[in-house]
């Protein structure tokens, strides 16, 4: 359904998505998984027409690059957060991107049922919660029925409650034959709807596990995130990477990324130093994108 | 059977590949020019441009047709000359920040990828937002000249209808072109802030700069009477001025030699050299933009 | 000697600017002398009314009625021809129509029209060769020339209607035209499509309440002195009134209208002495008054009183030989240019004020706290692009421009750039004089302006209309629950 050969990206000087080939199934359920800035959303805008880049992308047999309308029409999109006219009524903004689509539609009810939106169709977009403007925005994905969905770090500007609750909502969605794309970096989402995980690093894909196993592997390593005063985390790094660990200092603690079973190590090696841990937390991997935050951002 | 035609509720069965194409260009243009066309008449430019242009042109007609009193003759003199100044101060103006304000603050607000994420190519949504912001235009320009006129006909003003009606088709021009630059503009800039600014900035250099360039230029160097006709058909606002007044007075005679020489060399087919310029300006930056635009990348 | 060659330069210079593109020397001929004397009838035959002309007895009244006569006539004794019913003569588009040779004729109540079209042999339709003819109440239409007086002195022409034939300009003729034929009245004629009405060599001539319209001169005096212009209205003609080396004219009460041709003056004054201009309004011409060597003399001030000079692309354009002229109780509102002096010239020998009587000026900028109705200030004009337009006419180009408006502003504010004042006016009026040719000027009909107001609206709330209309989710709710319920079932 969707076939990504040797695609590269390159935004100045650094390459964003390097030489990523790919091929999805119809019907299969695929995460795109990395920390911000390994290339996700690159390629997913690559997918939609957004981004010129090397090498080839179809979906469903379409070009995007020379068919990009027809392509298109296969695909519905759900973005990190739905930007559009804040003044759009709900009912108003179904209608508009239906029109686009193509579709004539004697009621939004309908589509807006599906969501849980009915009875929110004259609320203005501005108005409604994270959680319902995500669900606006699947709602418009889904007008038409298109065979892809593509969705990009859909959960991300929600809180813990709105993102359980759309998590669920697109669980319900898979499992119907619909193929499904999304970037993420949660392993909540992944957990619960991922068939497939691919592993993208610094613009590569590392490598296609599936769920099952990427989940095992996932648990495998955690980091320690050490809060300790200012003075002493030059210190701190110092002993731990005699210690043989390699720490990294961020705002306000260090980063010792340790094996699930020994944990800890750290704690006895800088207790032993008299340094003073104030605070502690155990971050997955799947955490330590946002921690460093920083670093890098979503391209 | 679906309520909605186009089948959209179906949540049972696999999902294929929609079986209708994607709505055609013009039907895309519209739909997004609709859309546009609604939101520029409710934002707050519109409406300020408006008032100001309606006021400021009420102003002109009052005061030039009570000042007529009871000649009952201004003749295409005054009041047109008014309006015709009027017109060249907030047109541009208007049109050169509606264009730069449309593309660029999208793309800010990631509208705009979302918008080109739907399947819709960028010429039909760069002509969607043109044609829906000329729409806008066409209002303010309708609405302004159209009280100017009222009022004019109400104090028993003698100015030729054909030369208001002129005037507004003329106006509506110089907009569109001043429409596509400012679009043009937008593209090609990285941020609102910097379109907006550059148009303002054009705005100027136009409105000004050009005429007392061309000022200095006859002192300073003696400019031959067609040279000087040659220079001043480069502006669009020298072409939209010099075609309102020979639509409405052929000699020209107004604007001394140089027009004169102009209605003497060319006679009929003045029309079709100002027809002709303000075409360029219409289609040649709207061109550029839309050239620009489909090679842009969208973040 | 001198006069005659400025003369036959100024012929000249007419033509030109008159022929324009077209190239054509024809006009000049209308200023050379007709060829007096010669009849140009001929051996036309006689017709019905030429044979009751020959049958009628000197002084008596000749009466014709109805019908179309195809004809020459020539009457050559005193006698009154009336034509009742409107009977019309046709010349059938060739030679003259009717010749007067004897002295006390009168023409009244005929429709003559179809001259021929030769400029050479100056084919009219009624030519007077002889004193105190009376010609009133006829309709002259497509002849080339209308009237022509050869010292015709103490006539009348009244109340005719003279239109052109459909020609170039350059190929018209005269609508009137009076050569060396003093003391006549010219009053209530309508003149229209022809070329000049023109006085030469005529004195004491009273040219009251006639209009001319879509003509090349509408009036035009050469060397005629003591001629008083009263009430006439000449609109919509190449140059409204020109007056050249005439002495003595007072032009009171008249319209100069929208005269728009290459000169395009509403009142031209060359080489003109004594005269007195008021209560004229002078509106909408390229040029409202128009002074070239005039007052020739420094026997009289050329005196413009009360007069509104409105709306013209100059309101009084004066050339460096213009001296002695004393303007007062004008009004001058919104001409582009308000006085114009060309080339190098200066003002200074002409006055835009006189002991306590200033003009209107529309662009003073001064007020009156002491409320006498005079300005407080002096009125100085020195608009910056105007002075700059006087030195460069290119610039004429830039005319309504936002930076013509740049410029003006900087002039105001900036006393290093300001020019020196054209000239001034130390006692300018805070309001317009009342003048009765203005009060006579019906209201123009704005319906179609209003029809055309409506429209643009219309065209403006209907695209709102369109905006606001569509693309909302309005009624459908209804209608899908009906689908709904479609659906249950």
């Amino acid at each position: 359904m969707i076939e990504i050969t040797n695609v590269s990206k390159r935004f100045g000087r650094s390459l964003a998505v390097d030489d990523a080939t790919l091929e999805i199934q119809a019907g299969d359920s695929v995460a795109l998984w990395g920390v911000n800035g390994a290339g996700k959303s690159t390629l997913i805008r690559c997918m939609l027409g957004l981004l010129s880049f090397r090498g080839t992308i179809r979906i469903d047999g379409h070009d995007v690059r020379k068919r990009g309308k027809r392509a298109r029409m296969c695909v519905g999109y759900v973005p990190q957060e739905i930007g559009f006219y804040d003044d759009l009524g709900v009912a108003e903004a179904v209608r508009y991107f239906g029109k686009l689509k193509g579709i004539r539609m004697r009621s939004t009810e309908g589509v807006l049922e599906r969501v849980g939106l009915l009875g929110h169709e004259s609320k203005r977009i501005r108005e409604l919660s994270g959680g319902m403007k995500q669900r606006l925005a699947l709602a418009i994905a889904l007008l038409g029925d298109p065979p892809v969905l593509i969705m990009d770090e859909v959960t991300a500007s929600l809180d813990v409650a709105g993102r359980q609750e759309f998590i669920s909502f697109l669980s319900e969605l898979s499992g119907r034959g619909r193929t499904m794309l999304f970037a993420s970096h949660r392993s909540d989402e992944i957990a619960n709807l991922a068939g497939r995980v691919v592993v993208m690093e610094r613009g590569r894909i590392k490598s296609v596990q599936s769920a099952d196993a990427f989940a095992e592997g996932l648990d495998s390593h955690v980091t320690l995130h050490l809060l300790i005063a200012a003075s002493a985390r030059g210190e701190a790094i110092a002993v731990l990477n005699r210690g043989g660990y390699s720490p990294t200092m961020n705002g306000v603690g260090v980063l010792v990324p340790v094996t699930a079973r020994q944990k800890g190590g750290p704690f006895a090696l800088l207790n032993k130093a008299q340094i003073a841990i104030d605070d502690f937390h155990v971050l997955t991997r799947h955490d330590v994108g946002h921690v460093r935050g920083t670093e890098g951002s979503t391209a | 059977m679906s309520a909605l035609t186009g089948s959209t509720t179906r949540l049972d069965g696999a999902v294929r590949t929609p079986a209708f194409a994607p709505p055609g260009m013009v039907r895309n243009i519209m739909t997004v020019a609709v859309r546009e066309l609604r939101d520029a008449v409710r934002a707050r430019w519109f409406v300020l441009y408006t008032l100001a242009f309606a006021v400021l042109g009420l102003g002109i007609s009052y005061v030039s047709a009570v000042g007529a009193g009871g000649v009952g003759l201004s003749g295409f003199g005054r009041t047109a000359a008014g309006l015709i100044n009027l017109v060249l101060l907030v047109v541009p103006l208007m049109a050169l920040t509606a264009g730069a304000g449309s593309i660029a603050s999208d793309r800010e607000r990631g509208m705009l990828a979302y918008l080109l994420a739907q399947p819709v190519s960028r010429t039909e949504v760069l002509l969607g937002k043109y044609v829906g912001l000329a729409g806008a235009l066409l209002a303010c320009i309708c609405l302004g000249l159209g009280a100017c006129a009222s009022v004019l006909a109400w104090k028993g003003d003698a100015t030729h209808p054909a030369s208001l009606v002129w005037l507004a088709a003329m106006s509506f021009l110089l907009a569109l072109g001043m429409l596509g630059t400012g679009m043009l503009l937008s593209v090609m800039a990285r941020k609102a802030s910097v379109a907006t600014g550059t148009a303002v900035f054009l705005w100027l250099c136009l409105v000004f700069v050009t005429d007392l360039g061309l000022m200095a230029g006859t002192m300073a160097f003696h400019l031959r009477i067609e040279e000087l006709f040659a220079l001043s058909l480069a502006s669009p606002l020298q072409v939209f001025k010099m075609w309102s007044l020979h639509a409405v007075d052929s000699s020209l005679d107004v604007l001394g030699p140089a027009a004169l020489y102009a209605v003497e060399e060319h006679g009929g087919s003045l029309h079709l050299i100002f027809a002709a310029c303000m075409t360029a300006w219409i289609v040649v930056p709207l061109g550029c933009a839309a050239v620009i635009f489909s090679r842009r990348r969208i973040t | 000697m001198n006069r005659i060659t400025a003369i036959l330069l100024a012929g000249a210079s007419v033509a030109i600017c008159v022929a324009g593109v077209r190239a054509s020397a024809q006009p000049a001929e209308s200023h050379e002398a007709p060829v007096l004397g010669v009849s140009s009838l001929g051996d036309a035959a006689m017709g019905e009314i030429g044979r009751r002309i020959a049958s009628a007895p000197k002084g008596s009244t000749v009466e014709i009625g109805p019908g179309v006569y195809r004809e020459r006539i020539r009457i050559d004794r005193a006698l009154t021809l009336v034509g009742t019913g409107s009977p019309v003569i046709d010349g059938e588009g060739s030679g003259d129509i009717i010749e007067i040779t004897a002295p006390g004729v009168t023409i009244r109540g005929f429709t003559i029209r179809n001259t021929g079209i030769s400029l050479d042999k100056e084919n009219v339709a009624i030519r007077v060769l002889a004193a105190r003819a009376t010609i009133e109440n006829n309709v002259l239409d497509d002849v080339l020339f209308g009237i022509d007086l050869r010292e015709a002195p103490d006539s009348v022409v009244r109340n005719n209607r003279i239109g052109g034939k459909e020609l170039d300009i350059a190929r018209r003729g005269d609508g009137l035209r009076l050569w060396r034929s003093d003391n006549v009245l010219v009053e209530g004629n309508h003149f229209h499509d022809g070329r000049d009405a023109i006085l030469w060599y005529s004195k004491g001539v009273v040219v009251r309440g006639n209009s001319a319209i879509d003509c090349r001169y509408g009036l035009h005096l050469m060397f005629s002195d003591d001629v008083r212009i009263e009430g006439n209205e000449l609109a919509r003609n190449s140059v409204g009134l020109y007056l050249m080396y005439s002495t003595g004219v007072e032009i009171i009460g008249n319209r100069f209208l929208q005269n728009r041709g290459p000169s395009g003056y509403g009142i031209g004054l060359k080489e003109t002495d004594r005269f007195t201009v008021r209560d004229n309004v002078i509106a909408a011409n390229r040029v409202g008054v128009y002074i070239d060597g005039s007052p020739f003399t420094t026997a009289q001030p050329g005196l413009f009183t009360r007069n509104t000079v409105a709306y013209n692309d100059i309101g009084f354009a004066f050339l460096p030989s213009a001296r002695g002229n004393e303007l007062t109780e004008n009004n001058f509102i919104d001409n582009i240019d308000q006085v114009s002096v060309s080339g190098r010239g200066d003002l200074s020998a002409n006055r835009f004020w006189s002991g306590d009587i200033g003009n209107y000026w529309s662009d003073y900028t001064g007020y009156d706290q002491n409320e006498d109705g005079i300005g407080d200030f002096v009125h100085e004009s020195q608009t910056l692009f105007e002075n700059m337009m006087d030195k460069e006419p290119k610039l004429r180009l830039f005319l309504f421009s936002p930076a013509q408006q740049a410029i003006e502003f900087v002039g105001r504010v900036l006393p290093a750039v300001r020019p020196e004042p054209k000239f001034t006016d130390e006692v300018p009026l805070m309001a317009p004089v009342e003048i009765d040719a203005m009060r006579r000027m019906g209201a123009a009909s704005s319906r179609a302006l209003g029809g055309a107001g409506v429209g643009l609206l219309g065209l403006g709330m209907s695209v709102l209309a369109l905006a606001r209309g569509s693309g909302g989710d309005r009624g459908p709710r209804r209608r899908s629950g009906r689908n709904m319920a479609e659906q249950g079932s």
